[in-house]
Order: C-alpha cells, then structure tokens, then sequence
C-alpha cells in the first residue's frame, strides 16, 4: 500500500504526466480530437492547488518535452506573480533528459520511489498507466485520463484528484478507505514479460506500427479485467457480453470473423468508432488462473496498443494476478465530508441539518 | 492451432514491401553519397539531406497514386525518389549537370518532376502548403479524386502559409494531406525554442481537421496513418494533418557543426531510430521477406547510385546559351 507520512511533514508527491498521450491514430480513425500538452500541463497546475489545500509540501515531477512541463511552469509563475491567496507545493522536475519513450516513466518512477514518494499520479492513458504500474511496486498510484479512449484511468478534475491524494499522503484518510487493490493480467513470451491493467489481445497483424487497434476483424483473442457495458475499447468487447466479474476475476473471448462467428456484437472499440465483432466463445478465469493462448503469427496488445510481435510457435500466457493500488477519489473525497459533517455536529451538538442563517 | 503467415503485411503484399525497402534504400545510399560527394567541393550550392526520415516519405508515398501530387521541402531528395523521380536525373542535378532532372539548372532544393507528381522541392520554407491547396481545389473541380501532400517541417508550422494552408484547404474541403516532418529543430533552433510549448498535430484542431502524431522512424506507422489520410482526403473528407517525430542523421545542411545537438544525440538516434533497420526487423519478423532478398536489393540500389554519380560527373554543365530558355512557361 502507499507510504504514509506524518501530516507535519508529508511525503512528496510524484506526477508522471505522458507528454505523449492522446495524439495517435485515433484521432483520425476514430474522431477523436488531440489532448494539448497546455491542457496537460494546466491539469498538473490544478492539481497542485488540491495537493497544497490537502498539507503537501513537495510535488516531484517526470521531465516532460513538448511543452508540457512548460506550460505548466507558465501557469505557476502566473499564479506566483498574481499574488494568489497560497503557495502552491514546491515542484521538483527529475534531473534528466528525456527520451520520449516509455523509459522516461520507468526511470521517473524509480527516482520517485526511491525519494520515497507517498503516492503517484499519472496523466495518460492505458498505457502509461500500465508501464507505471509495473514499476511502482506499493506505492498507490491516482490515475487521471488525458486521452479519448481509457478504461483504467478516470476522466475527473485534477483538482479534486490532488484534495484526495494530498488526503493520503498527509493520513487524513485512511489507506484502508482511501485505497482499492485493482487487478491486472501478467502477461509472459520466452523471453519478456509485462504487465496490462485492463486488456491483452492477440491480433494476426504482425507488425506494432501505429500501435492503436481499431480493425477488429485482426483480432484472436482478447482477456479482460474490466466487462464493464459502458466502457469504451477492446474491453468493450467483454462489456459488451453482459458478464459480471467478480474482484480478481478476468475473461477470455475468442473472436472471430463477424460474417461466420455465432455471435456478432457492435462494439464501440474506440470513441466514434462502432464496428462489428464476431464472438466465437468466452470463458471466466479466477485469480492465479493462468491462461495459454493459441500461438500464430501476429502481434500481442496490451492495454489497447499494440506492443511486441510474436512468430508463429510463440507461447504467449496471460495470469491473473493483483495489479496497482489505486486512490478511490469519490472514497476518499466521501470520507472526508463524512468527517465534515462528524465534526460540525459535535461543534453544534446535534445531528440535524445545519443552518447557517440561524443566529 | 498454428495459423498460417499472412500474406501481407498492413495490406502491403511482398512485391510492394521490397519496393518500401528499395525506396528507402535508395533514400539512405543516395544521401550518404551525396555527403561524400559534397565534401569534394565539386557540388555547387547547398544540400540538406533527408537520411533518418526515410520512412515518412515511404510511407506517405506508399499510399498514393501515380497521379497524385506532392509538395516538397528545402530537404527534400528523399520526397523525390519516393514519389518516383529518376534517380540518376537527380544526382545529375544536384551537380548542376545538363542531363539533370531540372536540366542542371535547379539543384538540390528544385528538383522536380511533374509527370510522376512531384511539384517540387522548395527553397522557401513553408512553400508547399499554398502549393497543395492549389491542386488540391484543382482535383476537387475536375472529381478526378486525386490527394495533394505537402510535407513542412516543424519549422515551417510556424510559418503563415503553413496555418493559411491549413485554413484554407479546411474551408475548401479538399485533399490535402499536410505531413510535418518534426526533427525537433528548425535549422538550429530546438523545438522547445521555437514552438510556443503546443503540439503540432493540436494545430489541426483549430482549423477543424484532424491531426495525428506517429512515430516518423517506423514505415508502418506512417503507412497506416497516411493510408487513413489519404483515403480521406480521396473521398471527400477533407484534408488531415500528420505529424511525424523523427531525427535527421545529417545536421540542417551539409557543413552544419551541430553544436546545438546533445552530444550522443545523433549515435543515439541512429542506434535506436534507423528506419531501415525497423522496417527490416518487421518484415523479416513476420516472415514476408528474407534478410537475404534484402541484401540483395542492397547491392541493386549501390550499384544505381554508383552509374548515378559516374554518370553525373562526366555528363556536361549547362552552357551560356541555356541561361534563357525554360525561364518562362506560356500557356
């Protein structure tokens, strides 16, 4: 679980904010429109103002090109040179040079870690969520989408994210309130592992290229954590199904060509983009269950993008295993008013409704 | 179950991956001899060599017709052997040579070809974006269905014509594909310096056409984003921009010191980002194409640019007497 900290001196903060995110294929593929790194930046900027409300002192932060670190140190300044009511949290960015690759998030993360860092809250997608929750070990993470097309990470004001965070680091909150285990899948070759948080899927298109899947006629197979029906992307599929997983649980679909499959779903696999699926057969997997998929050439997804290709005797397993904590704003935020309103009745000695017009 | 192979690969068949590699090839070898050749002194002006983005060109030009059109840059060598330009007119030219492309009287930053689509490289940055609003409205008029591509560089986006064009081809509706080709500098200039902390692709949005970022170092991601673009813009959706992070292997132009570049910057770029080596490690993964066919391709487009130079240095200079022809086209 997360490092706690006194509320005197709480544990910095890590942003891992993917300058990257929310500019792929999709945007032509499926109308989704490009997530600036300005508005990137501004919703580390909001954060910050939840996180200094919350008691946080010290915010440490991934090196970021493409403007993203430099919008957000515009708005800082501008805040700073208003004269605002507060002093936002001093921010640190980690001294080194970026590579815009995922090995910036890998290398960002272990400084964290090692700066002991009481929580991190990531900006991106799926997949900059995964590479971070691959890496981070205990350490809670708060996941925030800057993208159009994101099952793990939530599409919510970053100000209200740093209230929550700043809630936990500074132990206002408790970890066993404020923090939920979340699933993942562990996916294995002859010679890589990794990690998904929502979804891997084996396709028979043998090359990575623009990464994004949108052709769901290239799909074999797909197992999911999340079958939730109003989801967006390959989990979509299994939402689409109407099963419920319980916690830890996962679910296999074979798919096949929607012109000879016994099932055929219209999937909403990307924002704007709704498209036949042929549904061939599903089955669920419990937790530690461990899952063989059919070898053929092609290319093994994680989370939605494509990332490695694998020839055509390639073993490729999938395990359900226990994947991130991740910080429950709406719990976090709840437990807070909760002890609000805890407080203002024994202020007033009563537990009606208070009225503040009452002399 | 063990599948069979596919056939192809991103809808590309074997015939034409081997011609993506032998475009690409051909790219690389051509620039690395023009580096040499440069250095002898003997090529007059000044050449800008497009070696480390060989992808963008192939994959854009990949996905487009005979009779397409593209608009080129000031480094743009590479826009005209994708598009079909012959190579030994164009080592010709860039010698200044009478049996050049351009009959010896444009050079690097002229060549053009405007029966195999190629309207030009452009000595003025930012020059191609009018141009393909043009063609585009031309196309558009006559329904032949036809894309115009403008490729610009990040230094270009900032350029008046570039976001003119942007507009203008929005509100014409017309297809044009606009791919920037983002080395992060504009000549010496980093990004970071130049673009006011905004994304290229996130310029589209404002002139309500959708923009893309893909990786410019790996063919199938431009192939599968320009396939997108250029389908659109054939059937009447519009015009898309393309942004493509990539690194040059040669600084700005040739003679560039480079001390503006980090200090591994360029090693790193090359061992990590070579084009060639990922399109090379795709298709020989998928099994499509052996290393070996390959090679030998190689050897086929080493020997071209060899005859290409040879025949270039004995081939003669324009004389006085051509100073005054093709100055002016009539109509």
């Amino acid at each position: 679980m997360a490092a706690s900290s006194s509320s005197s001196h709480p544990a910095p903060v890590g942003v891992i904010a993917n300058p990257a995110s929310g500019r792929d294929i999709r945007r032509l593929v499926a109308g989704g429109s490009v997530v600036d790194n300005g508005e990137k930046g501004a919703m580390v900027f909001r954060l910050m103002v939840g996180l200094e409300a919350a008691g946080v002192r010290d915010v440490i932060a991934m090196p970021a090109g493409d403007g993203l670190i430099a919008a957000l140190r515009r708005r800082i300044a501008g805040r700073e040179a208003g004269g605002g009511p507060r002093l936002l949290p001093a921010l640190e960015v980690l001294d080194f040079k970026p590579t815009n690759r995922p090995h910036d998030t890998v290398d960002a993360v272990a400084r964290m870690l090692r700066r002991g860092v009481g929580a991190i809250v990531v900006l991106g997608g799926d997949g900059t969520h995964r590479v971070v929750a691959e890496h981070c070990d205990q350490t809670a993470i708060c996941a925030l989408s800057s993208g159009t097309n994101n099952v793990f990470p939530e599409l919510r004001e970053s100000t209200l994210a740093g209230l929550a965070v700043g809630a936990v680091v500074t132990g206002s909150v408790g970890l066993d309130t404020a923090l939920v285990r979340e699933p993942a899948l562990r996916v294995a070759t002859q010679d890589r592992t990794a990690l998904a948080l929502v979804d891997v899927a084996t396709t028979t298109n043998p090359v990575v290229g623009s990464r994004a899947v949108w052709q769901a006629g290239a799909l074999r197979e797909l197992v999911v954590t999340v079958a939730r029906p109003a989801t967006v992307g390959l989990a979509a599929i299994a939402g689409q199904l109407g099963v419920r997983l319980g916690r830890g649980e996962a679910l296999h679909v074979r798919l096949g060509n929607p012109a000879t499959a016994p099932f055929v779903l219209d999937v909403p696999v990307s924002p704007g983009l709704v498209t036949a699926v042929g549904i061939v057969a599903w089955q669920r997997l419990g937790r530690r269950q461990t899952l063989r998929l059919d070898p053929g050439t092609g290319s093994v997804t994680l989370d939605g993008e494509r990332e490695f290709t694998c020839g055509p005797d390639d073993e490729v397993t999938v395990q359900v295993t226990d994947g991130p904590w991740r910080v429950d704003v709406d719990a976090t935020l709840a437990a807070l008013a909760e002890r609000n309103r805890h407080r203002l009745c024994v202020q007033l000695d009563c537990d009606r409704p208070f009225d503040a017009t009452r002399s | 179950m063990t599948e069979v192979c596919e056939a192809t690969v991103a809808g590309l068949d074997k015939e034409q991956l081997l011609h993506v590699y032998r475009v690409m090839r051909t790219i690389r070898d051509f620039e690395e001899r023009v580096h040499l050749e440069f250095a002898t002194g003997d090529i007059p002006g000044f050449v800008h060599l497009y070696a480390g983005e060989e992808a963008i060109a192939a994959g854009v030009c990949a996905c487009l017709r005979d009779d397409d059109f593209v608009a080129s840059t000031h480094r743009g060598h590479g826009h005209a052997v994708a598009k079909g330009c012959d190579v030994k007119g164009m080592m010709a030219e860039i010698f200044g040579r009478r049996s050049g492309i351009c009959k010896g009287k444009g050079g690097s930053m002229h060549i053009a070809d405007f029966t195999v689509g190629m309207l030009g490289a452009n000595g003025i940055v930012g020059g191609g974006p009018p141009i393909v609003c043009g063609v585009g409205l031309a196309a558009k008029i006559r329904a032949t269905g036809q894309v115009a591509v403008a490729f610009a560089g990040d230094g270009a986006s900032n350029q008046g014509t570039f976001l003119e064009s942007l507009n203008l081809a929005s509100i014409w509706n017309v297809g044009c594909v606009f791919v920037v080709e983002n080395n992060g500098y504009a000549e010496a200039t980093a990004s970071a310096y130049h673009q006011g902390g905004v994304d290229v692709a996130k310029r589209a949005d404002g002139f309500g056409m959708p923009g893309v970022v893909v990786d410019g170092t790996n063919f199938f991601a431009v192939y599968e984003a320009a396939s997108e673009a250029v389908s659109r813009g054939r059937n009447g959706g519009g015009p898309t921009l393309l942004e493509c992070k990539v690194q040059r292997f040669y600084g700005h132009y040739e003679g560039d010191s480079q001390t503006y570049r980090g200090e591994h910057e360029i090693e790193e770029a090359r061992a990590s980002g070579d084009p060639l080596v990922l399109f090379e490690r795709d298709v020989t993964t998928a099994g499509v194409i052996g290393a070996d066919e390959l090679r030998a391709i190689d050897q086929e487009v080493a020997e071209l640019i060899e005859e290409a130079v040879r025949e270039a240095r004995l081939a003669d200079e324009p004389s006085a007497a051509d100073l005054l022809t093709d100055v002016y086209i009539t109509y």
